[in-house]
């Protein structure tokens, strides 16, 4: 925080000098630069365990204040060769699976257009999984202070290194889009105290129809994710090290810490089946979207908010539902599953065309304690916790 | 009263007074008068400003531009909304790649010159200030 912040200041302060929109640094307009980024504060009232904005996060905001879980800066440049033909990176810091603010590229395309209803894209692309996910991180873009967490918080990646190929047809005024992408990719997802499971992503596959009529945007998605998982952390060595003894006495024993878990866990193929829903006219704001994951081990992770959002001039509070549960037999909850809901309550404050304040009030009821909480007390069964957030986010 | 309060209320006064006159006139989308185009639907204006679809009828690549001095009104008489939604619209279909904001131009001069010189492009004027050489293929009441 103590680096972050005079770097964050320094920037705000630059670009409230600044038009909001892509700036051209070359006269022929070819070359532009643009970028976003969040300050954002977030006060813990729950002892018992550390919040988190996503799983990739190792550590979580403990009780009290912090500033590391929202905080970002994003940064973009584009260049057009020719109408048709043009190339976008985009790179973003923020504390992620490395457990630092280590900078990323996010993004880093070759998009081609032959005409306004294709457009092809090669490269390291966002992951366009649901409704908003492969722009998640762009704060100005959304009224929330994060999208939630229980909703957001458990993708496991965040770009795919390969092609999309976009159709957008024209249906009277009505408009349908078909989205199909490949690709590869990794990350890491932190799922309990000293466990930590490595993706590494073979293929990642799927797509999505949009269909666009007058303020209501809906999609209809799908997803299949198969890749190389590599458990690490004190759990796995001290099973292996258990294996190991066994070994010792049975030459024949062959089982390891990786295959046990792998195979519990069955993230080696995931499915991912999604709907949403967007309406968006003048002041009004309503957001809906559901999503089940299943793993290849008969488990399951549900998830779903609804967001509604009516903006009054400069203001816009809002109000959110959403619900995580994850289910690891396909029978309802059972020791190891986690289940919570959150509710709630902010406002947005456009001061000026390019940046936001934000507030916001989580009252998260944890039903069974899980993975997107970090420390989590060994004796903690869940319960009541509020998270109160402020945001400060910006576009440049 | 005392000086601070008189300005308070004078101030309060005219920004009252300059909001209940009425606006000077609607809003004109405007092509060059020989591209071929007669009329856009509302929801072609939109899907070509908001980076949906940029297909114009005559097959081509749409070249929405944007002139900052009719900016904001042109934007609430569209879709109902002000110049910072419209930029958090952008800032979505921005940063994951997916669309541009219209060309932003400055001077009302320099959206002409570039309506006239480009069969593709679309911009809009104040309904009142019509240049001969541009044909209104939409309207937009304020």
């Amino acid at each position: 925080m103590r680096r972050l912040l005079p770097v964050c200041l320094g920037l705000i302060l630059s670009v409230t000098s600044v038009a909001a929109e892509a700036r051209p640094l070359t006269d022929d307009g070819r070359l532009r630069f643009s970028g976003f980024g969040t300050l954002g504060l977030i006060h813990n009232d729950l002892d018992e365990a550390d919040f988190t904005r996503d799983i990739s996060q190792p550590k979580g905001a403990g009780k009290g204040w912090s500033a590391r879980t929202d905080s970002l800066l994003g940064a973009q440049v584009g260049y057009r060769f020719t109408d048709q033909l043009d190339t976008v990176v985009q790179g973003i810091s923020r504390y992620h699976d490395s457990g630092d603010f280590s900078p990323e590229v996010s993004w880093a395309f070759l998009r081609y257009r032959p005409d306004p209803g294709v457009q092809l894209r090669l490269g390291r692309l966002g992951w366009d999984v649901y409704q908003l996910s492969d722009s998640r991180y762009v704060g100005y873009a959304y009224p929330w202070v994060r999208p939630p967490v229980d909703h957001f918080g458990t993708l496991q990646l965040t770009y795919i290194d390969g092609v999309d190929v976009t159709f957008k047809q024209p249906v009277g005024s009505d408009l349908v889009l078909l989205k199909l992408y490949t690709g590869r990719s990794d990350g890491d997802v932190f799922i309990g105290k000293g466990l930590e499971a490595h993706f590494d992503v073979d293929k990642v596959y799927g797509g999505h129809v949009d269909y666009e009529t007058g303020p209501w945007r809906f999609r209809l998605g799908y997803t299949e994710v198969e890749s190389n998982i590599d458990f690490s952390g004190d759990a796995p060595d001290q099973l292996d090290a258990q294996f190991d003894q066994i070994r010792a006495f049975d030459p024949s024993f062959d089982l390891t810490a990786n295959g046990v878990l792998g195979s519990s866990f069955g993230f080696d193929r995931l499915k991912l089946y999604s709907v949403g829903a967007v309406f968006d006219r003048g002041p009004v704001q309503l957001q809906a979207m559901w999503n089940r994951s299943k793993t290849s081990a008969d488990g399951a992770v549900d998830s779903g908010f609804v967001s509604a959002g009516y903006r009054i001039e400069r203001v816009t509070p809002y109000l959110v539902y959403s619900q995580v549960e994850t289910t690891s037999d396909g029978e309802g909850g059972s020791e190891g599953d986690f289940k919570q809901r959150t509710y709630s309550v902010g406002a947005r404050y456009d001061f000026t065309a390019n940046m936001a304040l934000k507030a916001q009030l989580d009252r998260v009821h944890v039903q069974r304690p899980g993975f997107l909480w970090r420390d989590i007390d060994s004796d903690w069964n869940g319960g009541w916790g509020s998270i109160f957030s402020l945001g400060l986010d910006f576009i440049f | 009263m005392n000086r601070v309060q008189r300005l308070l209320i004078a101030s309060t006064l005219s920004a009252t007074l300059v909001a209940a006159v009425p606006a000077s006139a609607d809003i004109a989308v405007v092509v060059n008068a020989g591209s071929g185009i007669d009329r856009l639907t509302r929801s072609d204006v939109v899907n070509i400003f908001m980076g949906r679809y940029r297909k114009l009828p005559t097959g081509n690549v749409a070249l929405p531009v944007d002139s900052s001095s009719l900016k904001a009104r042109f934007y609430r008489a569209l879709v109902d909304k002000d110049l910072a939604e419209i930029n958090s619209y952008w800032a979505r279909l921005v940063f994951s790649g997916e669309a541009s904001p219209p060309q932003q131009i400055v001077s009302i001069g320099d959206v002409h010159q570039l309506v006239i010189q480009n069969m593709n492009a679309l911009g809009y004027v104040d309904s009142s200030q019509v240049p001969a050489d541009m044909h209104v293929v939409l309207t937009l009441s304020e």
